[in-house]
This record gives C-alpha cells, structure tokens and sequence, in this order.
C-alpha cells in the first residue's frame, strides 16, 4: 500500500508535538488533513490550529486543512449523526497521535480515558469513514518493565514504569485487536525520546529532555543572582561558587539506579521516518523509530554543563549517597525522579521493520552540537512560555 | 474632587486608628478626648463635611483641627490596611479651619437644651454633646445598606450605673438611641438621629487567671484584649484586630478562624453583664435573666447594652505555628478543613480564597493583585487553608500528606514577594509536579531554596511601598510578628486588608461544611456580582462544632462613593438575601448573619441545630 501525495488524512493529536509536525509535513507534501480534536479551555481547535500554521510558516495552505471538533468519549465522537456522516465521507487515511503523556499515578483515569477508552470511537470512526489504514502513534517504551532486546511485536511485560507506558500498550492492544476484526489495515508506530529539529534546533514544545535542562537552567540562575547580587551566603553555605572563568560550581549529585542510555530521536527524524512508514506500511506491523546510539546520562550531563557553564554535576549508580540532599540537589532529583527509569534504560530496540520501510534512514548522533542549537532555541523561546 | 477629600470621602471606617496595631502610636488626641471625632477617622468625616459645605465651623470643630499635631502615625496605619494617606486630610483640615477663622468667618456655639443638660447631669458635661462638628463624625457609615441619620447627641458614658441612668432618662423623653461600636456595621444599623452612646471610654479588663477568663468593658478593642491576655500567656477568641468585643458578640458572636477549637456566640464567654432598654441591670448567669441563651430565627430587639462581659482565656503552648496547605479545588480544600475539624487537629482553620491570602499578605494593592496572579495562574492554587496548631496538630498534617506552605516558607514569600513575580523557576516546579501537586514542597529544603531565589527582605519589601513611607515598612516588617501566621491570625490586623482596594459587603451565613452547598451559593452569589457587574469574591470558610457546620464569608465589592455602585450592591444583596432565604428553607439548617443580629449570646447548639 502506498499513498500519494492526493489523498486526505485525519489526524488526531495535531495540536501537540509530534502531531503537529506530521501535519506540517503532511501539508508541505499537499496532502489534505482532516484534523479531529478539541479546544482548549480559551481557544477554539481552529484557533489553535491557525497557531500552528503561523509557527511552521503554512500561510497559504489553509484550504487544505479541515477542522473537526469532537469528543472520543462520546457516541458518533460527539457529533450529531448528521454532522458525523458527512465527516466520514471527507475522511482518509487515520494517523491517532493524540495522547495523555503524563505519567503520574494520580492522572490514571484521565490517561486511562484519552489513551484508551478512547479508542472505540477513533476505531469505530475509522470503520464508518472505510479509512484504507490506521496508524497508531504509541512509544517505544510501551514495551514495558524489559531489559535488553525488545523486538518490534506485540506487547509481552505486564510490567509498566508509569500509567503512560501502561496505558499505551493496552492501547497497542485495542488497536490491533478492534482493526484486525474490522479488517482495518493498521501500523503500530513507536517513537521513543522525541526532541526538536537537529538541523535547526527549533520546538514547539520543550518536554522531557528539555525539563531537566530547564531545571538546571533556572538553577544556576538562581544562584548566579545570589552570588551576584545578594553576595553568595547561600550558595556557600552549599559549596556553590564562581570559578574564575564565570563557570559557576554546583556540586550536584544525580543517583541512577544503573548505568544506561536515554533513547533520543529529533523531531526531523521522526517525521521522516513516519511518512516513510506511511508509504510502505505492511499491515499489523510494529515500527520502533528509536536510536541505535543512545547517550548516557553522563554524556548529557557533560552536555548540560557545556552548554550552562556549570560544573560539579556527578552521576552515581545504584543506592542513592547517604550524604543529605543540598537544596538544588533535592529540586533537581525531584525533577527527574519520573524520569529516571528512562535515564538509565538498557532496553535497547530492534528496528528491522522500520529500517526496511525508511530504506535505512537512521537519525543523526546526537551530539553536542545538536544539543547546543536545540537548547540555544529552547532559551531563545523562553522554554515555549 | 481634591485630593484630601477623596481621601477623606472614602474612609473606610475600619477604626484602625484607634488601635496601635503596629506598635508606631496612635493620634495623641484620640484617647484624650476619646469621641471619634478627635482620631483621624473622625477628622476624615470632618473635613469631608466641611469641604462639602454640610456643616458649619464650631467651636468643637476648632478643637478637633487644633488637637492634630501632624504627626503623621496615621498615616502609617491607614497606609498598611488601606494605601491611603489620611494627614493629608489632617492637614487640609487644619488648613480649612484656620483660612475660615483668619477671614473672620464665624465659629459656632452648639445650643444648649434642656436634655442635654439632663445628660451631662449623667455623664458630667465633657462627655455628652450637640456639636454638629462631633454630631456628623458619628452621621455615616461606608455600609450599602446604612442611610445617613445626624444624631443630636452623642454621648460617652464611663458606667454601667451612668448608661442605666441615661437608659432611663431616654425612655422618658422617648428618644431613640443606638449603641456605637468601633468601626462600621454590617448592616449599619448604628445610625440613628437621637442619641448616638459610644462606648469608647469603657475600656476595663480584669484578669481572673483562676478562673480563666477576663472581664471587659465594651470599649475594649480586640487588639487590645487579645495583647493584654498573650502578655499573660493567654489567647481569647476575637474579632478582627479594631472590633469591639462586646460589639461583635452583640452584633454577631465571634467569628474568627479560631472558631473551630474555641466555638461561636455563647461558647466564648462566660457571663455578660447588660443594661436594659428600661435601665434594669442583669448579667446573664442571674436566674431571671432574659434567655439571650435562646435562638431565634425571626429576629430579636435588643436586649440593651451589654456593659460587661467575662470571656473565656485559652491556654498556648510554646510550640504552636501556622502552615498555610495549598489547594487546587475548594472541593478538596473544603474535605480538608473539614476532616482536620472532625479529627480535632488544629486550633484555627480557615478556608481563604485566593483574593483573601493574597490581600492578606501584600502591603500594596499591586503586589496583591501580583500574588494573586501567580498563586492562581502559575501556581494553580484556588484556595489555601490555613492551620494554626501545636506541634501534634501540624505533625498530623503532614502524616495526612498534604504539602505545606510552612511558617519559614510563608515568611520567604512574604518578604520576597516582589521577586515572585520574575521567579519563572515558579512555572517549571507546577509544571513538573502536575501529576502530584504542590509535591515541590516536600522536597527537603524547598523552603531555603525560595529563600535563596526570592532574596526576602524587610528593605527589599519595602522597596514596593511609598518612597517617605519606606524606612517604617523596612523596621516593621524586620519585626518577625509581622510574617507570623500565629500572630497575625491571633491579631487580625490584616484582615481589613480585604477592603483595601474598595469597601465590601460580605454575606455570612452558618452552615453544613458541604461542598454541593457551598458550591451552589457559590455560584449563585457570584451570577449576582457578574450580573450587578460587582467585583464578588469567595471570602473564607472555618468549620465549627466538629466540622458539622461551618461560617462561609461571600463578599461584593462596591465604590463607597458611587451612588451606581451603591444601587448595584444593594440590589445584590437582596438577591443574594433572597437566595440565601430560598436554601435555607429548603435545607432547613442555614443561619444567615442576619437573623443574628441582638442574638450574638445565644447557645451555639440554638443557633445551628435548634
């Protein structure tokens, strides 16, 4: 199966970060997409679609997309019969990226809501529209609790780090269960870390990665400022200084339980590597769109004072230090504590389907350099404030 | 409209300056001649009156302009509670009367009559006068509701024995009387044109430490008692810091946080001591007494004047401090008062919406609508609720899991409050911790880590206040009182901080801590506001009696000088009235402040279950 460059999609998820760049690439190729989703609490979907348009620079290419407010969790996806047939008729190919991604425990029934029970509408949407494909969004971390190889297949651990990873293999699950019995061709598509362009650097989303940056970012800051301006009290009392090179020295302790990788991809990447899945998917077929050469914690670290001009950051491996917590240190081991399962991952993923629908494209090393030009812009935006 | 009387005209009648709250003295001339007219409250009206041509220059007059020195306490005080300046007023006051008598204008002499002297047979001739210059300090009030009434007299009593006789000297020539308490009136009920009684020069507390408690004259200030009883290693259970105490258990029992370990109306005082309408005397322990213990929901007249009352003294400990437990929705933080008031945890618990705290805290408007804007918008904090506990109490918060803003943490915001706003760091820990809220304050030494972002500081403070104000806020804010969630919750002195921006009407009721019900007048009182286009906020909720009931403050903000504002609020008020009437006769266990006026004595069963 392969599409061209004529046919219409639907895409749900199009106003976050992946889905949006599909939609822009998706539009560049002049495709026709039929966004569903909803409005956020001051802006209609159409609104914050406009908005999407004036980021990626898509003046002119309005005709091409259509916007459908609906709710998943409503019969006929909360329209009037009427209203749903008529979206079916102009519907096409089915991209579901939209996604809870928050991990916590206490957002279960939300994430268990927009990850799952969702999904009888957005199938069954896709059944009444005769879509040719549905292609499922999930994330490579839906393998679940796993060490070593994970192979691109249905999901085996009962074991999850977080209601996110769970909730996306039940939703794997669903998909391939409900399409396989409406003989809806389907992908399931696993990206892992996702962060902005590596040639450009540009976001329109400063999640994960760029958290951990974030908070070490505003860290320094806060300490710059009382060395600086308020003569530094604190910061000594916690070892902080001004080395003479305007490096500033926060000894900073980071406790991973073992030492691992963080699975990277740039957002060009996975774009890329999409819309190649598109044109030669195979029907029920897993795609891990991951990296071969993820970087250790401690290669990120080492990136993350580069880049911030700090020093003292230490990464150690097992039981966390005995030694009490300095105050930035508990603020950043607070920070990364959802994360830390994925900062020292030894999952490593196979890719052979996805390297035979790409025609070998991998993504780029992620190096300092794509580091810097993706911070430099994240700063530059004000972490998307 | 100049300067001075815009000031002037828009006195709050807060009565703040009554009361050295701030420790920087009071306007010399006040306890001296005690009539309110000779403390800058009373001045304000004064001059207003004068400016506007609605009264003469008297002989009173003269000395009330004359008896302010400029020295400018009052503006330290006015300024804290409502950013106004009021020696402004003094001043042009002053200017007013002297360009007057310079151009030779006349200085009138208030006529002597025949009940008058009669009154001044009672209370010696200082203490009774006609003086239109007095007369119209005692004529108005801010209140929506209160229509403006000159009495003819106003009179200081000194005695029970003096108010009984004056009681009966009234009855006799059949004239109307009210009882001034210290500031405003919820309702403004104290207007009256006959004899206005101020009550100001009763001010006599004495200590009973066996048997816990003190008696009090009606004069006595909230501050003032609640001063005298921590010196004594004491707390009693007050009104906001310039409130008379006999006023507010007359008016309405007490309502303060402190409600929920110490009680409401009856529970706070032991006896209390009255002169009748016909100038009979009772106290309320006498077998024959009038049953003031009763409710009733229909209302009753006054039962005179209460001359006296013993109030309960409470014990403290060395080891109680306030946490201020952050909230996403009043929901949760309404479970939360709720179950701390069941399990008995806390003396003090006080739901407080977002415009509360923030008010609470800033002492300028700006840096109240600042706080606000980032407790609500970056911090998602709806409502905060305050604890004041030992160290049990407070340990069992913390078991209970919730984070808290803890007494160090509050005094870093405090002083650091103007570095809030430029702390983006704020954005990134709600961020990070959506999935557990306010979890960042768990984290072990978060409240250093402010302290170290925020910078907090007396002078930094300071620095947000008027440039000739700036080196007192920078000495009183250096005092550590001032950033005490105990001290400032025992004193009140912040709470008129509510009315800063404008004077409000607060609609008070008793009811069940439920959620459902509280929401549904919440909603509905706000419809009202938007509807009226009032600024409404949520005011606070404390919970009393175990948590089985709670007093739930509403409030809509009004211009004071703004006829429209005023017809607004006061056809807000009575929708509000009539939707407080509909659900109160549909739950059958709603008891709105209304129906408690002349009935603050009553027994707290009576009036929420009876």
């Amino acid at each position: 199966m392969t599409d061209t460059n004529t046919q219409t999609y639907v895409l749900t998820g199009a106003t976050g970060f992946l889905g949006s760049h599909l939609l822009d690439a998706l539009l560049q190729r002049g495709n026709r997409v039929v966004v569903l989703g909803r409005s956020s609490a001051s802006e209609s979907l159409a609104a914050r679609i406009d908005k999407l348009q004036a980021w990626f620079d898509l003046r002119g290419r309005s005709g091409q997309i259509e916007t459908a407010e609906v709710d998943f969790l409503k019969p006929l996806c909360g329209l009037d019969p009427k209203t749903y047939r008529a979206l079916c008729k102009k519907a096409g190919t089915l991209i579901h990226c939209a996604s809870d991604t928050r991990f916590s425990e206490r957002n279960r029934r939300e994430s268990t809501a927009t990850n799952v029970d969702s999904l009888e509408q957005i199938i069954g949407f896709a059944k009444d529209s005769n879509a040719p494909w549905f292609h499922y969004i999930s994330t490579a971390y839906a393998a679940g609790i796993a060490s070593g190889h994970c192979p691109e297949a249905p999901v085996a651990s009962e074991r999850f780090v977080n209601v996110y990873e769970e909730t996306k293999a039940r939703a794997e699950l669903e998909v391939a269960l409900h399409c396989t019995k409406g003989a809806i061709p389907f992908t399931i598509i696993r990206p892992s870390i996702v962060y902005g362009d590596s040639r450009s650097g540009r976001a329109n989303c400063f999640n994960a990665l760029y958290n951990h940056v974030r908070s070490l970012y505003y860290i320094r800051e806060i300490y710059r400022k009382d060395i600086h301006e308020h003569g530094g009290r604190k910061s000594r009392e916690y070892g902080i200084y001004q080395e003479d090179s305007d490096i500033l020295h926060i000894p900073l302790k980071i406790a991973v339980a073992h030492n691992g990788a963080i699975n990277l991809i740039p957002i060009d990447y996975f774009v890329s590597a999409t819309l190649s899945i598109l044109t030669h998917a195979q029907t029920g077929t897993y795609y891990h769109i991951t990296s071969d050469n993820p970087k250790t914690v401690k290669d990120i670290a080492s990136y993350c004072e580069a880049f911030l001009n700090i020093r003292g950051i230490e990464v150690v491996y097992g039981i966390a230090p005995d030694t009490p917590l300095n105050p930035p240190e508990a603020l950043f081991n607070r920070f990364i504590e959802p994360y830390l399962p994925y900062l020292s991952d030894t999952r490593m993923f196979a890719r052979s389907n996805t390297d035979a629908a790409t025609a070998g494209l991998i993504p780029p090393e992620f190096t300092y350099d794509i580091f810097q030009r993706c911070m430099e812009y994240a700063v530059g935006a004000n972490w998307g404030k | 409209m100049n300067e001075a009387l815009e000031t002037a005209k828009n006195c709050r009648h807060y009565a703040m300056c009554k009361i050295d709250f701030l420790g920087s003295g009071i306007c010399a001339s006040g306890p001296e001649k005690q009539y309110v007219s000779y403390y800058p409250q009373g001045r304000m009206d004064l001059y207003a009156a004068l400016a506007e041509q609605k009264i003469s220059v008297t002989e009173k007059c003269v000395e009330i302009a004359d008896s302010c020195d400029l020295c400018g306490k009052c503006d330290y005080q006015c300024c804290f509670v409502t950013e106004m300046r009021p020696s402004r007023v003094m001043k042009a006051l002053k200017d007013h009367v002297a360009r007057h008598i310079a151009a030779g204008g006349p200085v009138e002499k208030a006529a002597d009559d025949l009940l008058l002297r009669q009154i001044r047979e009672i209370t010696s001739d200082e203490w009774a006068t006609n003086d239109r210059a007095i007369a119209v300090t005692y004529a108005h009030d801010p209140c929506a509701l209160a229509v403006l009434k000159m009495p003819a007299y106003v009179v200081l009593p000194r005695t029970r024995e003096e108010i009984s006789a004056l009681m009966r000297l009234l009855r006799q020539h059949d004239i109307p009387w009210v009882v001034r308490a210290n500031g405003t009136n919820l309702l403004g009920f104290h207007l009256c044109e006959g004899v206005v009684i101020d009550l100001n020069r009763m001010k006599d507390m004495v200590f009973d430490e066996k048997n816990w408690s003190v008696k009090i004259g009606p004069g006595v200030a909230a501050f003032d008692l609640q001063r005298a009883a921590v010196q004594r290693g004491y707390r009693v259970n007050v009104a906001e810091a310039a409130a008379l105490v006999c006023g507010s258990m007359m008016s309405s029992g007490i309502l303060s946080l402190f409600s929920a370990a110490y009680g409401t109306s009856a529970d706070n005082f032991i006896d209390a001591e009255f002169v009748a309408p016909d100038g009979s005397c009772f106290s309320l322990n006498e077998k024959d007494a009038p049953n003031l213990f009763a409710f009733s929901k229909s209302g009753r007249q006054t039962p005179g004047i209460c001359t006296a009352i013993r109030a309960k003294l409470h014990p403290m400990t060395d080891d109680e401090a306030g946490v201020l437990v952050p909230f996403q929705t009043l929901a949760e933080a309404l479970d939360f008062a709720g179950n701390c008031a069941t399990r008995r945890i806390g003396l003090a618990i006080g739901v407080l919406g977002a415009e509360y705290v923030s008010a609470f805290i800033a002492p300028t408007r700006q840096l109240a609508a600042e706080a606000r804007e980032i407790f609500e918008s970056r911090l998602g904090i709806a409502c905060m609720v305050l604890v004041i506990g030992d160290r049990y109490a407070l340990r069992s918060i913390k078991d209970m899991g919730h984070p808290v803003i803890d007494q160090r943490l509050f005094t870093a915001l405090s002083l650091g409050l103007p570095s809030l706003k430029t702390a983006n760091w704020l954005d990134l820990i709600t961020e990070l911790s959506a999935g557990d809220p306010f979890s960042y304050l768990k984290i072990k030494g978060f409240a250093e880590l402010a302290e170290t972002a925020l910078a907090p500081s007396p002078a930094r403070l300071a620095q947000e206040t008027p440039r000739e104000l700036r080196g007192f806020y920078e000495q009183l804010y250096a005092r550590p009182e001032m950033t005490n969630l105990l001290w400032l919750n025992m004193f009140r002195i912040t709470s008129t901080r509510v009315g800063r921006a404008k004077h409000f009407f607060p609609l008070l009721m008793y009811l069940p801590l439920e959620y459902s019900l509280i929401s549904t007048l919440n909603d509905g009182f706000s419809r009202i506001g938007e509807r009226h286009e009032l600024k409404h906020e949520f005011g606070f909720v404390t919970p009393v009696d175990g948590g089985k009931r709670c007093i739930y403050e509403y409030d809509y903000f009004y211009d004071q000088n703004n006829r429209d504002d005023i017809a607004r609020v006061q056809r807000a008020t009575m929708e509000a009235g009539a939707l407080i009437d509909e659900h109160s006769a549909r739950e059958g266990t709603i008891r709105w402040l209304k129906h408690l006026l002349f009935q603050g004595y009553c027994r707290k069963e009576n009036l929420l279950y009876a």
